[in-house]
């Protein structure tokens, strides 16, 4: 890493590329891996997440956590900033990804639920939030993928009230 | 077939990794009362079953691209959606991926760094692929919330993403 512009350099998106794989790899194995010291690693690794660059967490799925049904909701918005419906939005667990965005809608999020029922209040809850003229739901039928690899780190992911809710 | 849930022993495990999965399984067994034998199983059985990954997570801020877009796509032939879905699912850069119903059939959510590069990426990835009849996309101004809990596992044994 460069230290006066915090870039990342090769070794950095190697032992970034491992811990995806495994996030629990060794500090030796690594070291191994990349042909280099494990004081080296261990450094480097301490670096990355002393400057928010990285961070080893648990993923779960969501059929795991003991939800059944993803679902893409757009927002549109009127008479209120869409920072602040967006932060508002992020207060409900079920709504683990919101971006704010240009386009013909506002806020796009995706979303948790129980089953059939789940989806019909939640919508009803986030429909309810001061700021939201037009919520556009799409259900998924099947989720191929969701990587997640890139997320923000300091703002509202917080981790707390999933497991509350579920 | 769904996932099995996980149940309260798991969760407070997956709560003990959540923010830092370096964590050792002895601290991680100190805090809950038990052995660090049965940290480590449980962890185990949970990726075996996909339903756990531990796994590097980088700050978006850091990135190169730092954009989302999500990518609304509408197949010309329902039954090309499937095919398609799977294609988009291969792409390295496309981070979800998901078979919808209401607006458009797929969603596909990728980074990139402007509109000219979500125009060349449309145009190298999704736009020539068979079945695609018009995309819609919506460009990210501020990622704001990400809950990685509600990941969907795919691979486990390799787990080369």
């Amino acid at each position: 890493m460069n230290a006066d512009t915090g870039a990342l350099d090769e070794m950095d998106f190697r032992i970034i590329e491992y811990l995806r794989r495994d996030g629990r790899m060794s500090f030796k194995a690594l070291a191994d891996a990349l042909t280099t010291s494990e004081v080296t690693v261990r450094a480097r690794v301490r670096r990355l997440e002393e400057t928010n660059s990285l961070r080893v967490v648990a993923v779960t799925d969501y059929e795991a956590m003991g939800y059944s049904t993803m679902l893409a909701v757009g927002v549109q918005v009127e008479d209120r900033p869409a920072e602040d419906v967006a932060r508002d939005l992020a207060q409900f667990p079920e709504v683990f990804s919101i971006c704010q965005v240009v386009g013909h809608l506002d806020i796009e999020t995706l979303a948790v639920a129980q089953d059939q029922e789940g989806i019909s209040r939640l919508l009803t809850r986030l429909a309810a939030v001061p700021g939201v003229r037009r919520l556009e739901p799409s259900v998924a039928l099947d989720v191929l993928k969701n990587q997640s690899n890139w997320v923000p780190f300091d703002k509202n992911n917080k981790t707390t009230g999933v497991l509350e809710a579920c | 077939m769904l996932k099995k849930s996980l149940d309260d022993l798991d969760r407070n495990i997956v709560s003990a990794l959540a923010d830092d999965a370096r964590i050792s399984n002895r601290k991680i067994a100190g805090d809950l009362g038990i052995t660090e034998g049965t940290v480590r199983s449980r962890i185990k059985r949970m990726e075996q079953e996909g339903q756990l990954h531990l796994t590097a997570v980088t700050n978006i801020d850091r990135l190169r691209s730092p954009t989302l877009a999500y990518i609304w796509i509408e197949v010309e032939r329902s039954a090309q959606c499937d095919a398609l879905a799977e294609q988009l699912a291969q792409v390295p850069e496309i981070g979800f991926v998901g078979k919808m119903l209401g607006r458009f059939d797929l969603l596909a959510i990728t980074l990139v760094q402007d509109n000219a590069e979500l125009a060349s990426f449309l145009r190298r990835e999704v736009t020539g692929l068979p079945g695609v009849r018009r995309t819609e996309c919506s460009l990210g101004v501020d990622f704001v919330k990400h809950d990685y809990r509600m990941g969907r596992i795919v691979k486990v044994d390799d787990g080369d993403n």
